[in-house]
């Protein structure tokens, strides 16, 4: 984490959610949600951070000592609606927004919702659609703590998967991380479990914005099957698929993925002209 | 005392290599590949056969579980065998208590069914139903009926009040409940006893649960089989009895019950001749065969707890234990009929519980060597328990009015007058 983030809370959902938000960054706004397993500040951000004010909210019931939050959103309505109120709130309205994985879905169920919130959507092997023929693997949610990483990562050796799952020495801190990584994927699972799909399907054609959806070939949770049907169902986008990739393509592919979104971000490409509504 | 059989409808017939070729006993234990279906027909057949032993044998209560997708208890609804006994004891005669020890209410999505055969149980007992409501394991509540971990004990918590709202109420009432809603609620049946069943939670000894049956004048079971009890149940126990003295509530010991594994023989040494391989089968096959994965997902306990959890847990073991372990231990008490009796009479005295369900039928035991179980616990174990507590025969209120027990505290259902959210 460095030193030059700037930790925001904002008043939400008429006053019954404190919602922190971590900051950093000069330029246009962007919003980033973050994934089932809470926000790290890692160097993507910092990437994003040099031509954009990066604003990323930490999901209701995952800020430390504010727990009991999670229990405010019953449902995903409920939680499109406090995060455009957030959006507003924060300014990044008519900003671009990047979510990944859980953070993905939020943003495309944003997008969908508010067509004219957002400029641009960038969603990192999204959540939020089901595949028969290609399910998203559940079994991350009721696994042994091995077999995580081979869900997530194509190459655990990897650099950004070392340092994902470096723990630290204290083993004291180490213990309230874990406590908190688990609590922190019990708040965001409310809205993925059991299957990961609360109808967004039936709202993405409504995404006006120029959507760019990454998607690592080789995800292991969310199967690259599905980065083709986003690409289906909304119109104005376009897919890049990350050779040798997992789930996570901005710690997996740092190289590629980068430079692949900063570009879309700060010139506009739309492979198809779209449906504006 | 009060002395409770305990059926679960295992299946009895795993190949050897079970525990070896398959990673557990739940969720992904393939049926087609390990179960010959007359053997799963003759796990109901020999287990409601047993029940019916042991409630002619002269236990007071025999009960039965929920779990799902489990080899170890095929009981996806434990109410469908309870029926069966119910009737059966009613037209033999058998006055014996017909306990289920719980549909599970942080895992059911319909909450008035409960309530409905919860009553309908009752009335074909004749008021000898005693009625259990446990939370659900995670592997069954959350994954095998798919309820979101972080809402399980607030769907138990609504689901509770709507059961006893549904049985109590003298009015028909709309319900707008966050999990479930009704416009207009009248069950046909409400219990025959009055005001209701006797209730009882069932818990592996969270602080809240505790505080909750105290409060609530619930009858307090904890199941606990992993290791030593006076290491794991103990504590609870005293904690249960501290928090009551704390709140003012009486010391009666009938509000709490204690479940054990119980192997009964001759001598203890023809007791591990008898029963070791068969106890050794249920842990390495069955409850002992769960992964804390299972047993615990993402949302369902709080990060406190967690830490607290796992900062506890002990490191798994290197392979499923053995009988002389599991002795040794206490996570099994078994034996000759002294050794057997002398050890639940210090558990029941030690932890203050004036019931026992006994779990007997372990595993793969085969129903001719169940039944010799059941007649040793019944013939040479109960009478010398039975006494024990006797002091509080006569203020019994988590027990049927019809076999002795005194009508439950208002409290048990009275608070739930209020609002459903």
């Amino acid at each position: 984490m460095s030193a030059d983030i700037e930790f925001r809370t904002i008043k939400i959902w008429n006053d019954r959610i404190d919602m922190r938000v971590q900051i950093k960054g000069q330029g246009d706004p962007l919003l980033y949600l973050h994934p089932a397993g809470g926000l790290g500040w890692d160097p993507f951000l910092n990437e994003l951070a040099r031509d954009h004010t990066v604003y990323a909210p930490e999901f209701p019931g995952t800020t430390p000592g504010n727990i009991n939050a999670i229990h405010e959103l019953d449902d995903i309505f409920d939680v499109v609606l406090a995060y455009e109120e957030a959006a507003r709130k924060l300014g990044v309205t008519g900003g671009s927004v990047v979510g990944q994985s859980f953070g993905g879905m939020i943003a495309a169920e944003l997008a969908s919702s508010f067509p004219n919130l957002f400029s641009k959507v960038v969603l990192l092997d999204p959540a939020g659609l089901w595949l028969d023929d290609h399910p998203a693997n559940m079994t991350i949610m009721a696994c042994p703590p091995q077999a995580i990483g081979p869900i997530l990562f194509h190459d655990l050796s990897c650099p950004g998967a070392q340092a994902l799952f470096a723990q630290p020495d204290d083993p004291d801190v180490a213990l309230d991380n874990t406590a908190h990584l688990i609590w922190t994927m019990g708040c965001t699972f409310k809205f993925l479990w059991p299957i990961p799909d609360r109808g967004l399907r039936k709202r993405l054609y409504r995404v006006s914005a120029p959507t760019l959806v990454v998607w690592g070939e080789q995800d292991a949770l969310i199967p690259v099957a599905h980065g083709h049907e986003f690409a289906r169902l909304i119109p104005n986008s376009r897919l890049e698929l990350v050779a040798n990739c997992g789930h996570i393509p901005q710690l997996e592919q740092p190289a590629i993925t980068i430079p692949l979104v900063r570009d879309f971000l700060l010139t506009s490409i739309g492979s198809s002209p779209g449906t504006p509504l | 005392m009060k002395l409770t059989y305990v059926q679960q409808f295992t299946y009895r017939d795993l190949p050897d290599d079970f525990a070896q070729r398959y990673p557990e006993s739940v969720v992904t234990n393939p049926y087609y590949e390990l179960v010959d279906p007359q053997k799963v027909r003759a796990s109901f057949r020999n287990g409601l056969d047993e029940m019916m032993y042991a409630a002619r044998a002269g236990f007071d209560a025999v009960a039965v579980t929920e779990h799902g997708q489990a080899n170890y208890d095929m009981s996806p609804n434990p109410d469908l065998t309870a029926a069966a006994f119910a009737y059966a004891t009613e037209t033999g005669g058998i006055e014996v208590g017909v306990h289920v020890i719980g549909r599970t209410l942080g895992k059911t999505r319909e909450p008035l069914r409960v309530a409905e055969e919860y009553a309908v149980l009752d009335h074909i007992s004749g008021g000898r139903l005693l009625a259990g409501f446990p939370v659900g394991l995670a592997y069954d509540a959350n994954y095998n009926n798919g309820v979101v971990p972080v809402e399980t004990r607030a769907r138990y918590d609504e689901n509770l009040a709507l059961i006893l709202k549904a049985w109590t109420s003298r009015e028909i009432f709309a319900w707008n409940g966050k999990f479930s809603q009704y416009p207009g609620v009248n069950i046909w049946p409400r219990p025959l006893q009055a005001p209701h069943p006797p209730l009882s939670i069932t818990t592996i000894g969270t602080p809240n649960t505790t505080t909750f049956a105290l409060q609530r004048d619930l009858g307090f079971n904890l199941v606990a089989f992993h290791g030593d009890p006076m290491v794991i149940a103990k504590p609870v126990f005293d904690h249960f009895w501290e928090t009551a003295a704390d709140m003012g509530v009486d010391d009666n010991p009938y509000r709490a019950t204690y479940a054990q594994f119980v192997a009964v023989a001759d001598t203890d040494a023809e007791a591990e001749k008898l029963y070791a391989k068969h106890i050794e089968y249920s842990f390495a096959n069955g409850i002992g065969h769960i992964g804390i994965h299972r047993l615990a997902m993402p949302g369902g306990i709080p990060p406190m707890g967690l830490k607290h959890l796992m900062a506890t847990m002990p490191p798994p073991p290197d392979g499923p234990p053995k009988y002389r372990d599991l002795v040794e231990s206490g996570a099994v008490v078994a034996g000759s009929a002294a050794t057997v009796r002398d050890r639940l009479a210090m558990l029941a005295k030690t932890f203050r519980v004036g019931n026992l369900s006994l779990f007997v039928q372990l595993g793969s035991m085969p129903h001719e060597l169940t039944k010799h179980n059941i007649d040793m616990c019944a013939s040479q174990v109960l009478p010398h328990l039975r006494p024990i507590w006797s002091e509080y025969d006569d203020d019994n209120r988590w027990w049927p009015v019809r076999l002795g027990g005194k009508a439950p505290s208002p409290k048990q259902a009275g608070i739930t007058a209020g609002s459903a959210k």
